[in-house]
């Protein structure tokens, strides 16, 4: 017997008057799984979400959560889910505690698992001994922990992350990272929506990249990234960069494309032993002295970029002109 | 999976009530539009008049119990849908009608409890004798539904904003007020005049409050009571019937 999936996805469809938000996007997050959900700012990220959450009812399409369908058997799909926006949308006047309390009434919690599961939380996310204090006097990593800890009060089998570390110093972020990893390995779903394609590399199993309300690639991170050969590319460093360098760099005929980063040049290539060859050979004919030659492989932010840059303006006309 | 039965759906919905009851009854909106207002209204429009006690009472009762039970609604909803809090209900296994019953009911006790106290204020200090108190506490209790109810189908309206609410619903308060029998009564109306006050709730809330204090009212009790139970049941359906269009849209 094959197993339900997390969360199902098919043809979901989010017009905002003649505007097409999210077009006919399908895919599947198996139990257990930390699936990303990546994609540039406006790409319908926060849409999919606010469709596979119940909070925006979709124009087309279906959505099942736990093999509950979010519009036929909401509350039963919103029973097994627990959300974290992507603003920390807690109630300021009320303290730590009783957000938790009252989420956990919201979800129907009996009093002693939610007092009990809300004592663990607040120690687990260290505001124990803030637990009595308005949560207005918070600061924002503080107030994303009180969030995240809201999404859990309930026995939730897929959580739902909206840029969870979007603002956030450096030891929040890794202080919630390593909390979302935790609650994984104990079996929790997660999806995650970001645009830092570091976080997503580094912590999701799967990648969904999400261009213009449509998928344009779903796979591992790796396998994301090994598949865009095209964009290797080749990183110099001169001791002192002469007039003329780049021009000459710009004319290998391996060179596809030459872009200043700091100090260093990188040198876009389909070839990058042909491009060293090249390279050398510049460098003996010109008196150049090189510190530093590295050869790289397409990073997820190559990939990211690709993917996302790939499709034409016209597509933006095609998808405003459809419905009609 | 455990089956939402309706004991766990009222128990929800109280949940949401007393939530609102911590976070919106001492904001500054709902105190001016819930108490303030209400009070200044009564005495620009009885100081000087020299009415009785028994003609006073039902109209400082109508008066707290028409702004105060409508006010909460159109507070606490826009201020949850600029802070995103309203999504959270949206995405809880709950029902949009179970939200808004809470919702209704926090307009409800705060509409109740204030005009409560205001109406034991007027009776003791007019020295006003309970002819029927069934009527009286209807006509507070009744009242009080239907105009939380009125509140929450204003707090459709798709702002971030309370002032974007009361405006409008001001709008239909302050005309209301003048065909009702507050101030004339229903009987030196014309007959159109009339025909309006007997479609108006407030007129029926008056009807209720000056039986409860011994004046007689216009169209009776039975056309109070039935005409403010339609009412409410308008205003819960067609409000959470714009609150589902709203959620659809966005």
């Amino acid at each position: 017997m094959t197993e339900i999936k997390a969360i199902e996805a098919k043809g979901l469809t989010k017009y905002y008057g003649d505007f097409l938000a999210v077009d006919h996007i399908s895919f599947e997050v198996e139990q257990g799984e930390i699936f990303g959900f990546l994609g540039p700012n406006g790409a319908g990220k926060s849409t999919t979400i606010r469709m596979l959450t119940g909070i925006s009812t979709p124009t087309e399409g279906t959505a099942k959560i736990m093999g509950f369908d979010i519009l036929k058997h909401s509350v039963e799909a919103k029973s097994v889910m627990g959300i974290v926006p992507d603003i920390s949308n807690i109630y300021t006047e009320l303290s730590a505690w009783e957000n938790l309390i009252f989420t956990g009434k919201l979800y129907g919690v009996s009093k002693d698992i939610r007092e009990k599961k809300a004592e663990e939380l607040l120690q687990l996310f260290d505001l124990y001994d803030r637990r009595d204090d308005k949560t207005v006097e918070f600061s924002r990593g503080m107030r994303r922990r009180v969030c995240i800890a809201m999404a859990l009060i309930s026995d939730s089998k897929v959580l739902y992350l909206d840029e969870p570390t979007s603002g956030l110093d450096v030891k929040s972020v890794r202080s919630i990272r390593k909390l979302i990893r935790e609650l994984n390995e104990d079996g929790l779903t997660v999806f995650l929506t970001t645009h830092n394609i570091e976080e997503a590399s580094q912590m999701c199993d799967r990648i969904a990249i999400i261009n213009r309300g449509r998928i344009a690639e779903i796979d591992t991170p790796e396998r994301i990234r090994t598949a865009m050969k095209s964009t290797q590319a080749v990183e110099i460093a001169f001791k002192e960069q002469k007039k003329g360098t780049r021009e000459l760099l710009e004319n290998l005929s391996s060179v596809t494309e030459v872009q200043k980063r700091g100090d260093k040049l990188r040198l876009i290539t389909n070839d990058s032993a042909q491009t060293l060859r090249q390279i050398l050979q510049v460098i003996d004919e010109n008196g150049l002295v090189p510190i530093s030659l590295n050869t790289l492989g397409a990073s997820m932010e190559d990939a990211f970029l690709w993917l996302t840059g790939a499709e034409m303006e016209s597509e933006i006309i095609h998808r405003r002109n459809r419905r009609k | 999976m455990t089956q939402v039965t309706f004991s766990d759906k009222i128990k929800r919905s109280w949940a949401i009530t007393v939530k609102d009851m911590k976070i919106y009854y001492l904001r500054p909106p709902a105190l001016m539009f819930g108490i303030l207002f209400p009070v200044a209204l009564f005495f620009t429009f009885t100081v000087g008049r020299n009415l009785s006690p028994d003609r006073l009472i039902p109209v400082l009762s109508a008066q707290t119990v028409f702004w105060s039970a409508s006010t909460i609604g159109p507070v606490a909803i826009p201020m949850e849908r600029r802070l995103r809090t309203f999504e959270r209900f949206l995405s809880a296994p709950i029902s949009l009608i179970s939200v808004l019953w809470g919702k209704m009911m926090a307009g409800f006790i705060f509409g109740a409890g204030i005009t409560t106290i205001a109406t034991v204020i007027g009776i003791l200090w007019g020295n006003q004798t309970v002819s029927d108190p069934v009527a009286l506490v209807l006509g507070i209790g009744l009242s009080s539904m239907v105009y939380s109810a009125m509140g929450i189908l204003f707090a459709s309206i798709p702002t971030g904003s309370p002032g974007e609410v009361i405006v409008p619903l001001n709008f239909v308060r302050i005309p209301l007020m003048f065909v009702s029998g507050m101030f004339i009564p229903v009987e030196s109306m014309p007959a159109a005049g009339q025909i309006v006050a007997a479609l108006s709730p407030l007129t029926h809330t008056i009807g209720l409050l000056n039986l409860g204090t011994g004046s007689p009212s216009v169209f009776g009790f039975a056309a109070n009571i039935g005409a403010l139970l339609v009412w409410l049941l308008v205003f819960l359906y067609v409000g959470q019937l714009f609150h589902k269009i709203i959620m659809r849209r966005e």
